[in-house]
C-alpha cells in the first residue's frame, strides 16, 4: 500500500509518501513526480517519514529522473526517512546523488539557502 | 466338440404355429367329417380349445419377438404395421366372399368342409391382425410409462391371459359371466386407453398419416368383427372359435384404442405447430448452450442466435450488427432483406422513439430489448435486442414483421431467454479462449526458467584452498539474481554476485544480459573497480531508464590469500575473520551500475583489498534474504545473518549455506510464498 499527497507551499512542493513502495506500486510514485515536472516545479521535496520500506523498483524510479532534474535545475530533496529505509539508499549509492536530510527544518534550511 | 445348432426361434416359433393351426383345422375338420357321417369319434371340445390357446400364445410370442428385433420404432412404422396387418386380414375375408360370390350357389359353396377351412383361415387372420395390433398399443401405451401405468397394463395382460382359459369354465356358451367378463375388459380397455403421450410428439404430417392409419384399423376391426358375427349366425360352423371372450375382449381394446387415437390425434392437429414450436426452441436452447466449442466461431453463435430468434417470434426479416474495435457497427448476417430496405429502416429507427433514443445513445444497460411500430411500406413491427457479453455491448439484433404489434409477451420472453444464454455461451467461448492462452504463456514461461536456471553455473570454480557453494530461488518463474565465477590460472579466480532490479521476466532478461558482460570483461583479467566501471557503460547502453544492477566484483588470489573487490551498490559483503572469531561487513562506497550512465561513475567506486587467513568464511547475498519478512512484517535483517555466521562457522561451506537457507525460510514462516528472489553464496579458506 502506497499513499501519496501533494502539499504546495508557495515555490516548493511537498510529495508525502506513506506505506511501501514495491514494484506493484512504483508507477504511481513515477507519475506523481512525472507530473510535478511537466507542471514546471522547480522545488520539489519528499516527505518519507511515513515510508515503511522501499524496494529496488521504489529506488529506479528516483534514479531515473536523476538526469531531469539535473537538466531542468529541479531542487529534489528527500528527508525523514527511517534509519532502514536511509541504509537501502545508501547501500545502493543513491544517497550520494541525492539530498538526503534528517529532518523538514534541515530540508527547508537547505532550499532556503540554495 | 459338441456344437448346438444355430436355432433361429423367430423361425420355429412361427413353424410351430402354423402347425397349430393345422392342427386345429384338422381336428375340427375330423370332429365335422365325424358329426355329418353320424360317428361318434371321441374327440373332446376340450382338444380345440386347448389348441386355439396354444395359437393365441404362440402367435403373441411371435409377433412380440419380431417387433422385439425391429430397430425402426418409430410410431407411424408402428401404426402402419397394425394398419397393414389389417388392410391384409379384412382383403383375405372379402376374397374368401368374392370366391363364394363366384361360386353362386354351386353345390361346392354349400360344402360345410370348405366352409370351415376358410372360417378357420379367416379366424387365422383375425387374431394375428389383433394381437399384433394389441402389441402395438402397448408401445404406445408404454411410451414415457410410469410405474402406474406398467401396472395397469400388467393387469391387463393377466384379465387377457385369465380371458384364454375362462373357455374351459362357461363351455362357449354365451351366458351371463360371458357378458359380465366382456364388460370388464372393455371397461379395463377404455381405462388403459387414455396413454395417449406419444401424440403429441408426432410433426403435422405425420399426425395425418396416423389418422389415415388409424382410419384404416378402425374399419379393419369393424369389417372382421362383422365377418366373424356373420360366421356365428350362419350356423353350420360345429366349433366356435371366435365367441371366445379373449378375441372379443382384444377386439374392443383394439378398436377403443384406435378410435381415441383417432379422435385426440384429430382435435391435436390444430395446436400441433404450437407443440412443435417449442419443441424447436427447446432444441435451439441446446445448441446455444452447447456451442461452446473451442473450434466454434462466436460468429456461429450468433447465427444460431439469429435464427432461434427469428424462429420464435415468426419473424419476416432480420439483421444483426456486431460493434466492431472502433465502435462502429458491422453488418454480421442479413435475412430476407435487401441493403437498401436495411439502411432505409435503420434511419427510420434512428428518428423514432422509443428506438431513437437507444441507438442514439448505447448507455442503457439493464435495457433487455426495445419494441415498437414502424412505418415502412413492408414491414410494420420491430424490436431491437442488445446483446451484451461481460456487460459490455456486443451488438445488435433487429427482428422485422410485416404485422402491426408483431411481438407479444411470450415472444420477447423466449428471445430473452435465448440472448441471456447466447450472451453465456460467448463469455463462456472468450474465457476458455483465454485460458488457453494462459495456458501457453504459462508453458512459455517454464521454458523461460529452464533457460534461466541454465544461466546460474552449476559448478563454481575453486582449488585445493578454498571451498564454495552457491544457491539461488526465484520468487517467480524468473528472477534478476546472479552470480558466477572464473579462473584465470591455477590460483587467480574471479568472482560476481548481482542483483538486478525489479523482478519477473524484465529483470531475468537483464540478468542474461549481465552474465554476457561478466563473461566478456572478465577474460580481460581487469581489476575489480575498472570491472565495474566497464560494465556500466555497456548497461548504460542496454538497460531501462529506471533499472539498475547492484552487484560485487572480487579477485581472489590463493597465493597471495588475499581477496580485491569493489562494490557496485551490491549487499555489503559478510565476511567472518578467524583472527577475530567473529563476522562484521566490509564496508566499501559504491554506487549501483546503470545509475550514472557517464564518465562520473568512477568517481563512485572504491576498490578494496583484504586478506584471508585459513577458517576465514565469506557469505555474498542478495536483498531478498535481508528484506524477507516474517508474519508481523518485521525484516530478516544484516543483524540475524551476521549472528547465524558467527555460530556456524565451523561448519562446511554447505552446511552454513543450508543453515541460513532454514533460518530465512522458519522466519518467513512455511506458508507464505517468497516475494523476491533470493541467492545466496558461501566461501570457505581451508589453508
Amino acid at each position: 500500500m502506497l499513499e501519496i499527497s501533494i502539499q504546495t507551499e508557495k515555490d516548493q512542493t511537498t510529495l508525502i509518501l506513506k506505506g511501501q513502495v514495491d514494484a506493484s506500486n512504483s508507477v504511481e510514485l513515477d507519475e506523481a513526480i512525472g507530473e510535478l515536472l511537466n507542471k514546471n516545479h522547480k522545488k520539489i521535496l519528499v516527505d518519507g517519514s511515513g515510508l515503511e520500506y522501499i524496494s529496488s523498483a521504489g529506488l529506479g524510479v528516483f534514479m531515473s529522473y536523476l538526469e531531469d532534474f539535473e537538466e531542468q535545475k529541479v531542487l529534489f530533496l528527500i528527508y525523514g526517512l527511517s534509519e532502514k529505509v536511509i541504509n537501502v539508499f545508501h547501500i545502493l549509492g543513491l544517497d550520494q546523488l541525492i539530498t538526503i536530510k534528517a529532518n523538514k527544518e534541515e530540508a527547508l534550511q537547505t532550499i532556503h539557502e540554495a | 466338440m459338441f456344437k448346438l445348432p444355430n436355432i433361429n426361434i423367430g423361425k420355429i416359433t412361427l413353424l410351430v404355429t402354423i402347425l397349430t393351426w393345422l392342427g386345429m383345422l384338422f381336428v375340427d375338420l375330423l370332429r365335422l367329417f365325424g358329426t355329418i357321417n353320424q360317428m361318434n369319434l371321441g374327440i373332446a371340445p376340450e382338444i380345440t380349445w386347448s389348441l386355439e390357446i396354444m395359437f393365441f400364445i404362440l402367435i403373441y410370442i411371435f409377433i412380440s419377438r419380431s417387433l422385439a428385433q425391429n430397430e425402426n420404432n418409430n410410431f407411424i412404422h408402428l401404426i402402419w404395421r397394425g394398419a397393414s396387418t389389417g388392410l391384409m386380414a379384412l382383403g383375405t375375408g372379402l376374397l374368401i366372399q368374392f370366391f363364394y360370390y363366384l361360386l353362386n350357389n354351386t353345390r361346392l359353396s354349400k360344402d360345410p368342409l370348405l366352409a370351415n377351412f376358410f372360417y378357420h383361415v379367416n379366424f387365422g387372420m383375425t387374431t394375428i391382425f389383433l394381437i399384433s395390433c394389441t402389441l402395438l398399443w402397448k408401445h404406445l401405451i408404454l411410451y414415457q410409462k410410469n410405474k402406474n401405468v406398467v401396472q395397469q397394463w400388467q393387469i391387463y395382460e393377466v384379465m387377457l391371459t385369465v380371458s384364454m382359459f375362462f373357455i374351459y369354465f362357461n363351455q362357449n356358451s354365451f351366458d351371463f359371466t360371458f357378458l359380465f367378463g366382456l364388460l370388464f375388459l372393455l371397461i379395463f380397455s377404455i381405462i388403459i386407453s387414455v396413454n395417449l403421450k406419444w401424440i403429441p410428439y408426432l410433426t403435422f404430417k405425420d399426425k395425418w398419416k396416423s389418422i389415415l392409419f388409424f382410419a384404416i384399423i378402425i374399419i379393419s376391426s369393424l369389417g372382421l368383427f362383422l365377418q366373424m358375427l356373420s360366421y356365428s349366425e350362419k350356423g353350420f360352423i360345429l366349433v366356435n372359435l371366435t365367441d371366445n371372450l379373449f378375441l372379443l375382449g382384444l377386439f374392443g381394446f383394439v378398436f377403443i384404442y384406435a378410435l381415441f387415437s383417432f379422435l385426440v390425434t384429430l382435435f391435436n392437429l390444430p395446436t400441433s405447430s404450437v407443440f412443435e414450436q417449442k419443441l424447436t426452441e427447446a432444441i435451439n436452447f441446446q445448441k446455444l448452450s452447447q456451442s461452446i466449442q473451442p473450434g466454434q466461431s462466436e460468429s456461429q453463435v450468433l447465427d444460431i442466435l439469429m435464427d432461434s430468434c427469428m424462429s420464435a417470434a415468426y419473424v419476416d426479416a432480420a439483421w444483426l450488427e456486431v460493434k466492431d474495435e472502433n465502435n462502429h457497427f458491422q453488418i454480421l448476417h442479413q435475412r430476407f432483406i435487401t441493403n437498401k430496405d436495411r439502411k432505409d429502416i435503420k434511419e427510420l429507427l434512428k428518428e423514432k422513439k422509443p428506438f431513437s433514443d437507444y441507438l442514439k445513445n448505447n448507455r442503457q444497460i439493464d435495457l433487455e430489448h426495445i419494441h415498437g411500430p414502424l412505418d415502412h411500406e413492408i414491414f410494420n413491427s420491430a424490436l431491437i435486442i442488445p446483446i451484451r457479453v461481460n456487460k459490455e455491448l456486443l451488438g445488435n439484433i433487429y427482428l422485422l414483421k410485416e404485422v402491426k404489434n408483431g411481438f407479444n409477451k411470450e415472444m420477447l420472453n423466449i428471445i430473452s431467454t435465448f440472448v441471456g444464454q447466447a450472451s453465456i455461451s460467448l463469455e463462456n467461448h472468450r474465457l476458455l479462449n483465454e485460458a488457453l492462452r494462459t495456458e501457453r504463456y504459462k508453458e512459455e514461461l517454464k521454458i523461460a526458467q529452464r533457460v534461466q536456471r541454465s544461466l546460474l553455473p552449476s559448478e563454481l570454480h575453486h582449488n585445493g584452498s578454498f571451498n564454495i557453494v552457491g544457491f539461488s530461488e526465484a520468487a517467480d518463474e524468473v528472477g534478476g539474481d546472479y552470480y558466477e565465477t572464473y579462473q584465470f590460472n591455477e590460483h587467480r579466480f574471479a568472482m560476481i554476485i548481482g542483483d538486478v532490479s525489479g523482478k519477473g521476466t524484465s529483470a531475468a532478461f537483464n540478468m542474461a544480459q549481465m552474465k554476457g558482460i561478466f563473461h566478456s570483461l572478465a577474460q580481460l583479467d581487469l581489476s575489480p573497480k575498472e570491472f565495474l566501471i566497464r560494465a556500466n557503460s555497456a548497461l548504460s547502453k542496454c538497460l531501462a531508464k529506471n533499472h539498475f544492477i547492484t552487484t560485487t566484483y572480487y579477485l581472489l588470489d590463493t597465493d597471495k590469500h588475499e581477496i580485491t573487490f569493489s562494490r557496485a551498490g551490491h549487499c555489503p559483503t559478510l565476511y567472518f575473520k578467524s583472527e577475530n572469531g567473529k563476522s562484521a561487513y566490509l564496508k566499501a562506497d559504491g554506487l549501483g551500475l546503470g545509475i550514472v550512465r557517464s564518465g562520473k561513475f568512477e568517481n563512485y567506486l572504491k576498490e578494496k583489498t583484504i586478506n584471508y587467513q585459513p577458517g576465514d568464511v565469506l557469505v555474498m547475498y542478495t536483498d531478498g534474504i535481508i528484506e524477507a519478512k516474517d508474519q508481523a512484517g518485521e525484516e530478516f535483517g544484516y543483524d540475524r545473518l551476521r549472528e547465524i555466521l558467527d555460530i556456524s562457522y565451523q561448519k562446511t561451506p554447505n552446511e552454513i549455506k543450508e543453515i541460513i537457507i532454514d533460518e530465512v525460510y522458519s522466519f518467513v514462516g512455511a506458508s507464505s510464498l517468497t516475494d523476491d528472489d533470493y541467492s545466496l553464496l558461501v566461501v570457505k579458506f581451508d589453508k
